[in-house]
């Protein structure tokens, strides 16, 4: 071998090296999530409530889909629309990957959110999204176990009563298993990097 | 020098595959090693804890909202209860309370909650005589209690802790201590003895979740998250 051809293989050793570690190691690097990562050895707590349609749907009807679950009200007059929106913006960013994607909102304050309201309500943000209500006793229930908070606030003449409620989005991953908590205010980007590589 | 080299045995390793298998083997050597050594070690997260209002000794509002931020020591129990679980679970939690006094918490606070699922009895008042008489910190140690059918969804469904009234007044429950941290998140049960008494695995643990709040930031969390993707727990 001549000096020159070993250089030759050197160097394109190196430059193959390279090309493969620029490529393939954020690829080897674990993805990082955006949201807190939970490590459930039991599934969600399942549940059956009433959609906007006036169809009884429970959690498990979605198993192999991602249930992005929200706890908010449709008189509400920040939180609420804000994560919609982001949650909107996810769904356009996951493009395809969408249709593996179902976004929930439970309604924390079912005296004013009639199936007629909720559906107005979600599917102005997104067509695919699910308003669902039930008996307050149900809603406090499923609350309850999924770590959510809520009660009655006085509001304004104009707002009526207004209702505080924690306003984390829980991810339950395609086999029915808590996977991850957003906080509010989590980008859309944030929201749809993760749900994407879930979806991988 | 790399005229010598490519003469050797082993000189191949030089070639283009050699390099890139070392660099798998390096990487791969990584993780096992990660994965075997534990440098990290976590509490796993186990499930949600669950959201609540209660009301506390002094009559005050106690939601779950209140104590994010917080890493809180759950229990449950009756006052009026005299059997040895009882006895157990407030020495248990006394003694949590005077390690914890002397431990360096840093900006953390560490909170423990005592729900009574007897409020019929157990008013605010009678709650607040009981944390005096057991020697609770008011700053450290809190009683709750709440409406009956909220509470089963709390402590029944949330903490998943079965409890019964019997006719004669008395309750018939697991005792159990639970572990949560600021996001509101279960890193720990404690339902059965085991050989390392609770109140050390107690305090071990909440060293372990102290120091992943403390020290998960920039380029650490990197390795928290690791520890918990390759199940690095503590006992």
């Amino acid at each position: 071998m001549s000096r020159l051809r070993r250089w030759g293989v050197l160097l394109g050793a190196f430059l193959v090296v390279g090309l493969v570690g620029w490529w393939g190691l954020p690829r080897l690097r674990p993805h990082v999530f955006h949201g807190m990562v939970m490590q459930s050895p039991e599934r969600a707590p399942d549940f059956t409530l009433t959609d906007h349609t006036g169809r009884s749907v429970s959690l498990h009807d979605f198993r192999g889909k991602l249930v992005l679950l929200y706890f908010g009200y449709t008189f509400c007059p920040d939180v609420c629309p804000t994560t919609m929106a982001e949650l909107a913006k996810a769904m356009d960013l996951l493009g395809k990957k969408a249709d593996q994607v179902q976004v929930i909102m439970i309604s924390v304050d079912p005296a004013r959110d009639t199936p007629e309201k909720l559906a107005e309500y979600v599917t102005h943000f997104h067509p695919s999204f699910l308003g669902l209500t039930g008996t307050p006793d149900e809603i406090a229930q499923i609350a309850a176990l999924y770590g959510i908070f809520y009660e009655k606030q006085e509001g304004t003449e104009a707002t009526g009563y207004l209702v505080n409620h924690t306003a984390t989005v829980t991810v339950i991953d395609r086999k029915g298993y808590v996977r991850l908590i957003f906080p509010f205010g989590t980008s859309a980007e944030a929201i749809a990097d993760d749900l994407a590589y879930l979806l991988r | 020098m790399v005229d010598s080299l490519a003469h050797v045995p082993g000189g191949h390793l030089l070639n283009g595959r050699g390099l890139l298998y070392g660099l798998v083997a390096l990487v791969a050597g990584g993780i096992l090693a990660f994965a075997t050594l534990q440098p990290v070690k976590v509490m796993p997260r186990v499930r949600l804890a669950p959201g609540f209002l209660l009301v506390d000794q002094d009559g005050q509002r106690l939601t779950s909202e209140d104590l994010r931020g917080q890493i809180v020591l759950y229990s449950f129990l009756y006052t009026r209860c005299h059997s040895p679980d009882c006895d157990y679970i407030i020495e248990t939690l006394r003694t949590v309370q005077d390690r914890l006094a002397e431990m360096d918490l840093g900006d953390t606070p560490v909170t423990l909650i005592t729900i009574s699922f007897d409020p019929e009895r157990d008013t605010p008042d009678v709650l607040r005589a009981y944390a005096q008489s057991v020697g609770a910190d008011p700053q450290r140690w809190r009683f709750a209690t709440g409406d009956p059918k909220r509470l089963k969804y709390i402590i029944g469904g949330g903490f998943e802790v079965y409890y019964k009234a019997n006719e004669d007044g008395t309750f018939t429950f697991d005792p159990t201590f639970i572990l949560v941290d600021g996001w509101g998140i279960i890193r720990a049960e404690y339902r059965y003895q085991t050989l390392v008494p609770d109140t050390e695995r107690i305090l071990r643990h909440i060293g372990v979740v102290l120091k992943e709040v403390r020290n998960s930031k920039g380029a650490a969390r990197f390795a928290y998250e690791a520890a918990h993707l390759f199940l690095c727990y503590a006992h």
